[in-house]
């Protein structure tokens, strides 16, 4: 009898169900679509030179511990399931039967909802997981072409994950459902008169904030102590001041608010401007000491970074905390405004919904900000990081030498690392191009010239020169006999260039002086084992004058006919270090590199991250737009009665349309723009402090269209979300 | 006196074909202005379904409704809206006020919509509720007050557009006996001092011992009239009394 009657609610109300089938399905989808790629029958072809184990185990812990916030979602998504049905669930209580029953026959129709949208969300996941392996094998640069495969262990991985998700969250539910009075059942839909008290929320949150700058004041006084110099550049010197300043002033802010009993949303207001101050106080103490090559470790700025985003977070809780007092305000401010048709009834509806969900909507926002960041981040960090990969792998074998740690000049690196050529040849891989150079100071006396700061240039010889560049494809270039050129990286700027050209017109090399040649800058992509540590060029001399020179640096590199496989590098690399290793007792450090190795371990990490960000981008989107859009639908009850009285009272249905639409609109607008105004300003900061690294290995123009498409997704999402809401939120208003 | 309100031959028939129910066979009747007329009935009777045709919320089967010689029946329903907040005014037995509103703000919006200049809504507001005594309360939240403050500010927001007609849904539902004597008294001096008109339905013979004459419906159709006349509030109440052992006795019934 009972099963008859699971079957029978589930299936007439798949319309109040639809929600939860919804997000669920989405849910399973996202989380089948993004595992299937860990999968151990996933073999995707991507060539003998890569390997994709590292891929699928970072895959797979990066997936679980994002899909960790879904459980936040199907645990709300259940709570709106339950305050819906809590009439009926009154009926069958005064009807007799047991609230454990009820309880089970929830649980019972919840799961079927459940195994029917994981089915569903299945299927759909084996359709989004080409999109992924496309993506996959675009990144590996590979052609792909569909193929449909049900993966078993993802498919059970998925089930058993929702299944066991599905069952803490109907034990909760059963365990509410026994708890509530059948009264409170019963008036469940009238319930929720808002009770305008002011929530604890922002008070912790104010708290907590006054405990941070409490340390960023100390921090800033100990900075001062330890660091601060008189002869500082006037911005520099604000900075240290202004991370004293700002914190005190908070600080003295709220003991002013306490000791006259100021309101308090006043104090939050001082509060919110001063939480914006010391932002940009934070924020500066990063870009300075880029700009200026402040000592100030990366510990200190990682701390300044945190006080950073202690203080947008407090902007968000404040701003949103503030809001339905700036409302209250504004529509104060002039009869016309508040008694202009209806607004009276639009601003009673947010001004209530404001209050008494001021941490829901903070919480969201802030989410939402995250999301927002993660989906223009993405494209960033992946970006950067494979236009780097392009510039660092461009000889197959690549060895190379640092003399950092070399005192004596006779334990400076003289080798030719012929192990390599050994194992070439051994293995029967032929080689293209096979140059060994050295790199030599112009002045022998500048070896012992080891600051950061001061390192020295290093030069190589025209005809080793030209081989590099015969390797890569470049046109061969000419010299005078006593003229000299420069090569430099592909990350310094304009500026650097023509400032150094101007002030390097001529070089002294021990035994000549050199002129700067006509063509006096090459800045095709080389490597970046090429120049000397800390320096971004690289002098280019005649051969006869770098016989002269003291040779400090000794690289070889290498490109070979065909590909040498994963397993030939893994192999040859491990050789090399147990004869070359990165520290020697004599203080040269030794490296190879393989672009098979490098561009595996790239693409892999590159793609867990891409994938990683943007499915956590999307999941925590999905769970804000949902939060939001339940938190009006939740209310549709209360609010049927509200427009009924608004309808007797005389007013069109096409104002309440209007109403609906505005009410909605603020609803999504607010958590949307107060995130998208906090993330604009983040993002420019970010793109600014790396605008060097973006415009050397990304181009703007690539970031844009990679930012703009992104958007793009979000815009849609938001669509989605707001049109279904809002057509929902009409039909449950309407007394039809 | 000149007639505000006349039904003509009102019918109202719900459900299809084949299963008819008829919630109001045949009614005719007329109000003057300034009347108090009460409307009695047991449940079923048809009374609310009555209203909700005169409140233009509902439309009618067949018959003609005129309001000062306007035919509501023929009203377009584009144009109802404005018809019912120009002419009528409404008191429900559960308030229907918005609780995200202060009083004087539910009242505010009834003016509002009316597309009242903003001046001079404050002004008629607290004139308003001086002669209705909830002066004091203008500022509070409905959840703050009780359900005869509630009713009042109900009323207050009814009678503040002057309308032709107030038609109240069983006002005293959800009061006690005290708030009820209260609200009546109000509602009887809107009446008398303010010269409204007012359509009350009821099946309290205690609230409709008020009115000045008293329709009694049974299965949709008008089964008696009683006027006040002269009698005093407790000899109409008596007649009242003797009227509903008739309708709920009906001698057949008895044996």
């Amino acid at each position: 009898m009972y099963a008859k009657l699971v079957f029978r609610n589930a299936k007439r109300s798949v319309k109040d169900y639809l929600v939860y089938i919804v997000t669920m399905t989405i849910c399973v989808t996202l989380f089948y679509a993004f595992l299937s790629i860990s999968s151990s029958f996933y073999n995707p072809d991507i060539g003998s030179e890569y390997d994709f184990t590292m891929l699928s185990d970072g895959m797979k812990i990066a997936i679980c511990m994002i899909t960790l916030l879904l459980l936040f979602l199907i645990r709300f998504v259940n709570h709106y399931m339950l305050r819906r049905k809590q009439k009926e669930f009154a009926v069958q209580s005064i009807m007799g039967m047991e609230q454990k029953t009820i309880g089970r026959i929830f649980f019972a129709e919840t799961l079927i909802m459940g195994m029917f949208s994981i089915l569903i969300g299945i299927f759909f996941g084996v359709f989004c997981s080409q999109f992924i392996t496309a993506m996959l094998l675009t990144a590996y640069g590979k052609p792909y072409e569909i193929s449909w495969t049900l993966f078993p262990d993802t498919v059970l991985l998925t089930v058993v994950f929702f299944a066991a998700s599905f069952f803490v969250v109907g034990i909760f539910n059963t365990h509410t459902i026994q708890k509530t009075k059948i009264i409170d059942m019963l008036s469940a839909e009238k319930e929720n008169e808002p009770e305008l008290k002011q929530s604890r929320f922002i008070s912790v949150v104010a708290a907590f904030f006054e405990l941070v700058t409490v340390w960023g004041l100390i921090t800033g006084i100990q900075k001062v102590l330890f660091y601060y110099d008189t002869r500082f550049a006037l911005p520099v010197q604000l900075m240290f001041w202004g991370n004293i300043l700002f914190p005190l002033l908070t600080l003295l802010w709220s003991i002013f608010c306490i000791i006259i009993k100021k309101k308090r949303e006043y104090f939050i207001t001082g509060l919110l401007i001063c939480s914006v101050l010391n932002a940009f106080a934070a924020a500066s103490v990063a870009a300075l000491t880029n700009e200026y090559y402040l000592p100030l470790g990366n510990g200190t700025l990682n701390q300044y970074l945190l006080f950073v985003l202690i203080d947008l977070l407090f902007f968000i809780c404040a701003l949103i905390y503030l809001t339905s007092g700036l409302i209250v305000t504004w529509k104060e401010k002039s009869p016309e405004r508040r008694y202009h048709e209806e607004a009276l009834f639009f601003f009673g509806q947010i001004i209530s919904k404001l209050n008494t969900t001021s941490k829901t909507m903070a919480i969201i926002c802030i989410t939402l900000a995250l999301a927002i960041f993660m989906f223009v981040a993405a494209p960033i960090l992946t970006g950067w990081s494979s236009g780097f990969l392009d510039i660092r792998s461009m000889y197959d074998v690549q060895v190379f030498s640092r003399y950092n740690g070399v005192h004596e000049e006779k334990n400076l690196p003289q080798d030719s690392y012929e192990i390599i050529t050994d194992f070439l040849t051994e293995h029967k891989i032929n080689t293209d191009y096979d140059c060994t150079f050295d790199l030599y100071l112009p002045k022998k006396d500048d070896f012992h010239r080891r600051q950061k700061y001061d390192f020295p240039i290093a030069a190589i010889s025209l005809s080793d020169y030209n081989t590099i560049r015969k390797m890569l494809g470049y046109e061969q270039i000419s010299l005078g006999e006593d003229e000299f050129t420069t090569q430099w990286k592909t990350i310094a700027t304009e500026e650097e260039k023509s400032c150094f050209l101007a002030e390097h017109t001529s070089v002294a090399a021990d035994g000549a002086i050199l002129n700067l040649s006509e063509q006096s800058c090459h800045e095709e992509a080389m490597g970046e084992s090429v120049y000397n540590s800390y320096t971004n060029v690289l002098y280019v001399f005649p051969d006869h004058i770098c016989k002269n020179l003291l040779p400090v640096i000794r690289n070889r590199y290498i490109t070979t006919a065909e590909n040498i496989s994963y397993e030939n590098a893994k192999e040859l690399e491990k050789l090399f270090t147990e004869e070359y290793p990165e520290q020697t007792e004599s203080g040269v450090m030794y490296g190879i590199r393989f672009s098979t190795l490098q561009t595996n371990s790239t693409i892999a990490n590159n793609f867990v991250l891409q994938a990683a960000m943007l499915y956590g981008a999307v999941v925590l989107m999905i769970i804000c737009l949902t939060v939001l859009s339940l938190q009006q639908l939740l209310d549709a009850g209360q609010y049927k009665c509200r427009f009924s009285v608004l309808r007797k009272l005389g007013v069109e249905e096409k104002h309440i349309g209007k109403l609906i639409l505005k009410q909605l609109s603020v609803w999504f607008g607010l958590p949307i723009i107060v995130a998208i105004l906090v993330d604009a300003v983040v993002i420019s900061y970010f793109l600014q402090t790396i605008a060097a690294e973006i415009s050397a290995y990304i181009g703007f123009g690539a970031l844009m269209l990679q930012i703009g498409a992104t958007v793009g997704i979000l815009v849609i999402l938001l669509i989605c979300y707001f049109i279904s809401t809002w057509i929902i939120f009409k039909r449950s208003v309407n007394p039809w | 006196m000149n007639t505000i309100l006349k039904l003509e031959h009102i019918q109202k028939y719900y459900g299809n074909e084949g299963n008819i129910t008829k919630a109001i066979k045949d009614i005719s009747f007329s109000v003057e202005a300034g009347e108090f007329l009460g409307i009695m009935g047991a449940s079923g009777s048809g009374k609310t379904t009555l209203l909700n045709c005169i409140s233009t919320i509902d439309t009618v089967s067949a018959g003609h409704i005129f309001l000062e010689g306007t035919d509501v029946t023929e009203i377009k329903p584009k144009s109802l809206a404005r018809f019912r907040r120009e002419n009528l005014g409404f008191v429900f037995q559960d308030f229907n006020l918005l609780d995200t509103l202060t009083i004087s703000e539910n009242i505010a919006l009834a003016l509002a919509i009316n597309k009242v200049p903003a001046g001079s809504i404050e002004p008629r507001i607290l004139d308003i509720a001086q002669k209705l005594n909830i002066s004091d309360i203008l500022n509070k939240y409905p959840y703050q007050v009780s359900g005869g403050q509630k009713q009042r500010c109900a009323c207050a927001r009814a009678i503040i557009n002057n309308p032709k007609l107030l038609l109240a849904d069983e006002p005293t539902g959800a009061l006690d006996s005290h708030s009820s004597q209260m609200l009546l008294s109000t509602i009887q001096s809107i009446n008398e001092q303010l010269k409204a008109t007012i359509l009350m339905v009821t099946h309290d013979t205690f609230t409709a011992s008020y009115a000045s004459r008293i329709l009694f419906l049974k299965d949709g159709e008008i089964f008696m009239e009683l006027r006040k006349g002269n009698d005093s509030r407790s000899a109409f109440f008596d007649k009242i009394l003797n009227v509903l052992t008739m309708i709920g006795g009906g001698q057949s019934h008895v044996c």
